[in-house]
């Protein structure tokens, strides 16, 4: 097969959404039906070459002899390709309904469906430049998203946003540096430093991994460099769903598992300081994240503090450097994007129907609008890890793997998780309690105007739900195929 | 003896000759003669450089036919003939990207003087690059600076006059060091010749005598240079005559004069001192240390200008202090790096200040970024131009400013471990703070306001159009392309020693 | 059909047939709606003693990851709490078939009320770990409503601390699994333990703590130090029949999820004579005395019902880490007295205030006079819990007592029964002044005013039922102590 065939998924998106305003649509159904064909193809046409999986990769572009362009299929970029590429079409079209009344909605599609190609690309890239190049081009295609409403809040969320993103790019870029001259830039399972040339620099070397770590980790929202997350989130909802919840977060999470596991390699950093270091980030960013949201009122900004916390599980998992570290990191990956967008999606409609942001305010929820509350209250229980839905398995996967390592800062690390499994608890049930069982004195006529979304919001949002549950009660698959990708086989 | 090999000669005597013409031709023909004669020039470049590239081999060219030490003598060999292609490109295109402007902003009546300076700019750099005659660089760089101040001088308002005169003084000033430098130089080896001296140097070096002169007159040297590249704390002119002069102009000074003169700098560095004997007087270690203060400080100045030109010009400052790194690593990775990085920030910063000058037109010649709000929708060109350039200056892959980068930090890694771990801190940092003017600037400019200044009879010169385009793609082959131009890099300093 | 999924249709059953009631149109109509509910719950009954019958069956459902499994089993022990726990259910939704009258969302409430039954009947036939852990989960959120039914800002705050306290305390359980899964082969209930002293031999330290975080964490249920905070509010603010079988019932769950984790997975040898077993059994007698002084300073009759269950489960707590037969078998047959007294309690309480409204214990002067059959019954009980000989809590204390002085333990096998029988002074206290109170108001009690308020027969027959079943029990005790005393024996 010829490999060509990889730029597809990613140049696909990336020339539909770039043409779209050359479309000149005077209706909102022909720029749907467009922007859903493109989508819809694209998630097929990934899901077919994920299916068929091509081997070897091939050099799109050499810049600068060893800094080239490759794409290739391997476990790894299934995972979070699949993840994308099964979520893109329903956020789709939760945000055409959801988008009626942001406006601007062919710039906002135009940039929505070129950030599918980007993100496309950094599942697909085969080594650090390809990946760090989608990268850098995911924060810039995405600022526009951010900044949608254009007025002061979202700009100066935006400039957050980005100059995170880059500031932290910076330092990924010291370790990018370093592999490109100690190792390999591509991707090998086990890592591809070349102890040769380093010599005795390893510490050295440990240290720009930290760094470059800490780097990917702006955009994984690692404490401190969390704060852009919870500003964004004045973005329109879709985008806060998709990409502050999955695509761009991620990014930064998928990064970060490159760099651990297919540059610097497990062997070089298991048990040594940086490890450790790296560690205790993810701990303080699971607590910290949790518990800010815990404090927080706003609902969209709670639930992005609870990213956070999340994001953390997924880095603590890499940063175990076990097989089993990695699968718990994978199952987080996957399962988190599913519960999450979930939520935000949720949010996302009482937003858009109610005009409610507040915790305080959606009282009494319970009984207006059934459908949503009752997928909110699936994917709460789910974050929380409620047994049998998807949450549970993934914190299951990632706790036994920290108490398999058994070092003390695994086990402080498993204690970090039921804390913030508590916290998420906390956080997430007051807003169902308040939803479903309002105090008795409360005035139903106050919330007289409420009621479910339409159908273009309520079906992803319930398909969703309905994975949440799958997902849980039925993993075996996906467990396998992690444990393929951990043993290095794929 | 080949045709081509007489080319640079004749670019050199072309130039000057039209300046002369160029004065008693009307502006619009002088401008005519000036592109036709970069075109031209440019064109004889690329032949010059394939004529080097595939004899693999430099030659000098003795003008005159006087053998040294008495004659003038210059030097082709792979690295200067791409400098001059390299040069030729900028030139023409900030000419064709400012011409409207031009006229704008400068006199009728002295619309073809303006001209007269830009051939005679031509050919101080052409000389200042091929020149293999120390005394002949210094000639050139007063015709360089004494052109550059009619540059700057020739919008004939308050503050280009103060602009130029702040220019005048602190440029004969580094001429001035420049000029005993040489002198002293003179007076330790007895010649004029690089090749010469580089022997002299040598054996002076490897002796052990004279190391204090030699110090003084590297000390001299550099520091005239730097003063006139407007490195880091010498930079205090710069932001006025950037800001102040026509787009061109700013375009011309930024990406081109001081370029050539670190392009000097390099050169002396390789063809009259030896890098080694440089490297052992610490003159590096020096350059090093206040590249990096000058790539922080830069940054931080740009970050408070609410003027798009100064925060451009502040930028340069920056930039230069990335150039100053690359050479005070004292590596040839590094001198790779810092030729590299010439280019590609020449490409850029041009393209910024042109593209920067239409968004102002369009913004009722304003250059506040209160006024500038929206502009981007205005003038769709020299914005999507402008955001190439700020991307480019951050370092987006793909994007000229990213491959420099790349190359700077591989150098940095090579590079003793003291200076690596500054180099890298330092390259985040000041990515971070580029980020954080330019992309705001980019953000400003596309945000949506200030309706008023819609005009729908607005039209963009074509000129214009096409230089940003021609300007964006060289970026992206700067960005992409790289590897060619890094292995001429390569092979031309290889020739330098 | 594999008679082994049999297990699943007391499971499901009442979870389905709960669910359904809200949105079936005819269940709208109360009477409709009371005979179905104990109509299911009957049937849920039927067939928990059938399977409970049908010998030792397990089925394996199905599997989320290669090591999470579904699975059940019925053994000795499942059947125990599962048949108590149908029964119990039965009475209480006999109860509530009128008591309910009088609250709103009747229907909310009894969809909760019967699938809470499932699962609880899941949680009791649960094979492994995994499996009690979702049950135990999900009986958290379906109580949680019943909690909060009368939905004033007090219950509503109540149900939220009742379900961080649960949550924080299955949390404490979760974390205990993770590492129990490396040291043990699997996470199936086998008696005598399961843990691989192979992979454990180095790690002892850190296991035990894991125990005792575990036996704290599902303590919270049974609401033991240091997680019992919940319990006094959660308890009184739900309606009656849901506050007895909370009492009686959800928190013996906690027993017995802690009765898996140390017998069926960590083993008893494993911790006997550790630290762990004395820390465990310092905070169960701290717990027994401490609930006890509560309830006696406490002057609200449900909420003093409430803390006599904080000290009273602990009473079995307090026999399970004796850590042998004879502790076991008086813990196990105090479950049963308990759970049998404290329902019949609630729903006393519950029936006062259904119809005079009292509900604090200075108002119940002469109570007696106005509904004698029910205080009678709670009379009755009151004296069966407290222990006084021949009743049934008095042969429990007596084998935990036994059991207390057998494990040789230097303080604690004389500190416990001494502290029981603190305990059981002050539950005489407590209780009994009640019944005094009741029937003999005293001279100045105005006799006019007295009028009859005996409830309609639907309350008065569970709690006499309840009443005949404790004092019965006291008096042949030996069938049911040979079974507790064997299966007791079977697991240690």
């Amino acid at each position: 097969m010829n490999l060509y065939v990889l730029l597809i998924p990613i140049l696909l998106p990336l020339i539909g959404g770039a043409v779209l305003p050359l479309f000149h649509f005077t209706e909102r159904k022909h720029r749907q039906f467009y922007i859903g064909t493109v989508v819809l193809l694209n998630t097929i046409i990934t899901f077919l070459l994920l299916c068929m999986r091509p081997e070897g990769s091939i050099v799109i572009l050499n810049m600068a002899g060893r800094l080239e362009v490759a794409l290739h299929v391997d476990g790894l970029g299934t995972v979070f390709a699949a993840i994308v590429a099964g979520l893109w079409p329903f956020a789709t079209l939760y945000a055409f309904e959801y988008m009626k009344h942001e406006g601007k909605e062919t710039k906002f599609f135009s940039f929505y469906t070129m950030t599918y190609g980007i993100t496309m690309g950094i599942a697909f890239a085969a080594n650090l430049m390809t990946l760090y190049m989608f990268y850098e081009m995911l924060t810039l295609i995405t600022l526009p998203l951010v900044m949608h409403a254009m007025d002061k809040k979202s700009v100066r969320a935006g400039r957050k946003y980005v100059f995170y993103s880059i500031g932290g790019a910076a330092f990924a870029f010291i370790g990018f540096i370093f592999i490109l001259i100690f190792g390999n830039m591509d991707f090998v399972y086990g890592g591809s430093l070349n102890m040769d040339l380093i010599g005795k620099r390893e510490e050295l070397l440990r240290l720009m991994y930290v760094f470059a770590v800490l780097g990917f980790g702006v955009k994984a929202a690692i404490f401190p460099f969390h704060g852009w997350l919870p500003s964004a989130s004045v973005a329109p909802t879709p985008v806060t769903a998709l990409l502050h919840a999955v695509a761009v977060v991620k990014a930064g999470a998928f990064a970060i598992i490159r760099i651990t596991y297919y540059s610097f390699g497990t062997d070089f950093l298991y048990g040594t300081w940086a490890q450790q270091v790296i560690l205790i980030f993810a701990m303080v960013t699971i607590v910290y994240g949790s518990s800010r949201a815990v404090k927080e009122q706003h609902i969209k900004k709670r639930l992005a503090y609870s990213t956070i916390s999340n994001l953390s599980y997924i880095i603590f998992g890499a940063a175990l450097m076990t097989p089993a570290g990695l699968i718990g990191s994978l199952t987080h990956m996957v399962f988190h994007a599913v519960m999450k967008i979930t939520l935000f999606f949720c949010v996302g409609a009482i937003m858009y129907k109610t005009h409610r942001e507040y915790v305080s305010e959606i009282t009494g929820f319970g009984k207006k609008m059934p459908v949503i509350m009752a997928c909110f209250t699936i994917s709460s229980l789910a974050v929380i890890g409620i047994p049998p839905l998807a949450g549970f398995i993934s914190k299951w996967n990632l706790a036994s793997a920290a108490a398999e390592n058994g070092t003390v800062l695994s086990i402080i690390g498993i204690g970090c998780l039921l804390l913030s499994a508590l916290l998420t608890a906390i956080y997430l049930m007051t807003i169902v309690v308040r939803a479903y069982f309002p105090s008795r004195d409360f005035n139903m006529e106050k919330i007289a105007d409420v009621e479910d979304p339409n159908w273009l919001m309520k079906l992803p949002i319930l398909v969703l739900s309905i994975a949440v549950i799958g997902f849980g009660i039925y993993a075996v698959p996906l467990m396998n195929f992690f444990a393929k990708i951990a043993a290095g086989l794929i | 003896m080949e045709l081509v090999q007489n080319f640079p000669f004749f670019n050199i005597v072309m130039c000057l000759a039209s300046g002369v013409i160029a004065s008693i031709l009307s502006g619009k023909n002088a401008r005519r003669l000036s592109i036709g004669l970069v075109s031209v020039v440019g064109i004889m470049s690329t032949c010059v450089l394939g004529y080097v590239l595939k004899t693999g081999e430099f030659y000098t060219y003795m003008m005159g036919h006087h053998p040294a030490p008495w004659g003038n003598e210059i030097r082709v060999g792979v690295l200067e003939a791409s400098m001059a292609l390299f040069f030729c490109i900028i030139m023409l295109l900030c000419l064709l990207g400012g011409s409207k402007y031009i006229a704008q902003d400068i006199e009728e009546s002295k619309l073809n003087l303006y001209f007269v300076m830009i051939n005679l700019m031509l050919s101080s750099l052409l000389a200042l690059v091929y020149t293999n005659d120390l005394f002949n660089a210094y000639v050139f760089v007063e015709i360089n600076t004494i052109a550059a101040c009619g540059l700057i001088m020739i919008r004939n308002n308050g503050k280009s006059i103060l602009s130029a005169t702040k220019y005048m003084i602190m440029s004969s000033l580094g001429s001035g060091m420049l000029l005993i430098g040489i002198s002293m130089l003179y007076d330790l080896t007895g010649h004029l010749l690089m090749s010469n001296i580089k022997e002299s140097v040598a054996t002076i070096a490897a002796n052990g005598e004279y190391t204090v002169p030699l110090t003084v007159v590297i000390g001299l040297m550099c520091v005239g240079l730097a003063i006139k590249s407007a490195l880091f704390p010498f930079h205090s002119w710069l932001p006025d005559a950037y800001g102040n002069s026509t787009a061109s102009s700013s375009a011309i000074l930024s990406s081109l004069v001081s370029k050539a003169y670190i392009f000097l700098l390099i050169k002396i560095f390789y063809r009259v001192i030896g890098l080694h004997v440089m490297i052992d007087h610490k003159i590096t270690n020096t350059l090093f240390a206040f590249a990096i203060v000058g790539m922080i400080m830069g940054s931080i100045s740009a970050m408070k200008q609410h003027d798009v030109r100064r925060l451009i010009a502040y930028s340069s400052v920056a930039q230069i202090g990335y150039i100053y790194m690359g050479i005070g690593l004292g590596t040839t990775a590094g001198m790779v790096a810092a030729v590299f990085h010439i280019m590609s920030h020449s490409a850029s910063k041009s393209m910024l200040f042109i593209a920067a000058r239409g968004l102002s037109e369009v913004s009722g010649n304003s250059k506040d970024f209160k006024d500038l709000k929206g502009a981007g929708y205005r003038n769709k060109i020299a914005g999507i131009a402008f955001a190439v350039g700020a991307f480019s200056m951050v370092g987006i892959p793909l994007f000229a400013g990213f491959t420099s980068k790349v190359y700077f930090a591989e150098a940095a890694i090579t590079a003793s471990p003291k200076k690596m771990f500054i180099a890298m801190i330092a390259l985040a940092i000041s990515t971070i703070l580029n980020a954080v003017y330019f992309i705001r600037a980019t953000i400003s400019i596309y945000t949506p306001r200030n309706e008023h200044f819609n005009d729908p009879n607005f039209k963009l010169a074509f000129t214009f159009r096409v230089a940003l385009v021609l300007f964006i793609i060289l970026n992206f082959f700067l960005g992409i392309g790289s590897y060619p131009i890094a292995q001429a890099i390569e092979k031309g300093l290889a020739m330098f020693s | 059909m594999n008679s082994n999924y049999m297990i699943l249709l007391p499971v499901l059953l009442p979870v389905i047939a709960g669910l359904l009631i809200p949105v079936i149109k005819p269940l709208n109509n109360r009477n409709a709606r009371n005979y179905y509910v104990i109509g299911i719950i009957a049937l849920t009954g039927i067939f928990t003693v059938f399977v409970a019958s049908l010998g030792d069956i397990h089925l394996s459902l199905w599997k989320m990851t290669d090591s999470l499994e579904i699975y059940f089993k019925v053994d000795g022990m499942g059947r125990l709490f599962a048949v108590l726990t149908a029964a119990m259910w039965l009475m209480s939704a006999i109860f509530s078939k009128e008591y309910m009258k009088h609250e709103h969302d009747e229907s909310r409430y009894f969809a909760f009320f019967v699938s809470t039954l499932g699962v609880l009947v899941g949680l009791c036939f649960s094979g492994n770990l995994i499996t009690m852990y979702v049950f135990y989960e999900f009986m958290t959120l379906l109580t949680l409503p019943l909690v909060l039914h009368e939905l004033t800002k007090g219950s509503i705050a109540a149900g939220v601390k009742y379900l961080f306290y649960s949550m924080t305390g299955a949390f404490l359980g979760l974390g205990g699994f993770f590492f129990l899964s490396q040291y043990a082969d699997t996470l199936t209930f086998t008696e005598g333990g399961v843990l691989n002293m192979t992979k454990v031999a180095g790690h002892e330290g850190l296991l035990l703590a894991v125990v005792f975080f575990m036996i704290l964490g599902f303590g919270s249920k049974a609401g033991m130090l240091p997680l019992h905070g919940w319990l006094p509010t959660a308890h009184p603010v739900a309606p009656a029949p849901a506050s007895a079988v909370l009492s009686g019932n959800i928190t013996k769950m906690g027993v017995l999820a802690i009765i898996r984790v140390v017998y069926y997975i960590v083993g008893a040898d494993f911790i006997r004579g550790t630290w762990v077993q004395y820390a465990w059994m310092g905070v169960a007698l701290a717990t027994v005395f401490m609930g006890s002084m509560l309830a006696y300073k406490e002057q609200i009759l449900k909420k003093r019902l409430a803390y006599s269950t904080v000290s009273q489960v602990s009473y079995v707590l307090f026999g399970l880490s004796l850590l042998n037969v004879t502790g076991m078998t008086g813990a196990l047959l105090h479950v049963v007295f308990h759970s049998v007294v404290k329902n019949a309690l609630f729903l006393t309480a519950g029936a006062i205030i259904y119809k005079t409204g009292k509900t604090k214990v200075s108002e119940l002067t002469g109570i007696g006079k106005e509904m004698p059959v029910m205080m009678w019954c709670f009379t009755l009980v009151s004296v069966t819990l407290v222990g006084i000989p021949p009743t049934s809590a008095f042969i429990s204390k007596w084998y935990l007592g036994l059991g207390s002085l057998e494990t040789g333990i230097s303080v604690f096998s004389w500190l416990g029964p001494v502290v029981l029988l603190v305990s059981a002074l002050l539950t005489a206290g407590y209780l009994i002044t009640i019944s005094i109170k009741g029937f003999f108001p005293g001279a100045d009690y105005d006799y006019s005013s007295l009028t009859k308020q005996e409830p309609k027969a639907v309350m008065v027959v569970p709690v006499v039922i309840l009443t005949v079943v404790a004092v019965v029990c006291g008096m042949f005790p030996n069938s049911l102590i040979s079974f507790m005393s064997s299966l007791a024996g079977t697991i240690l």
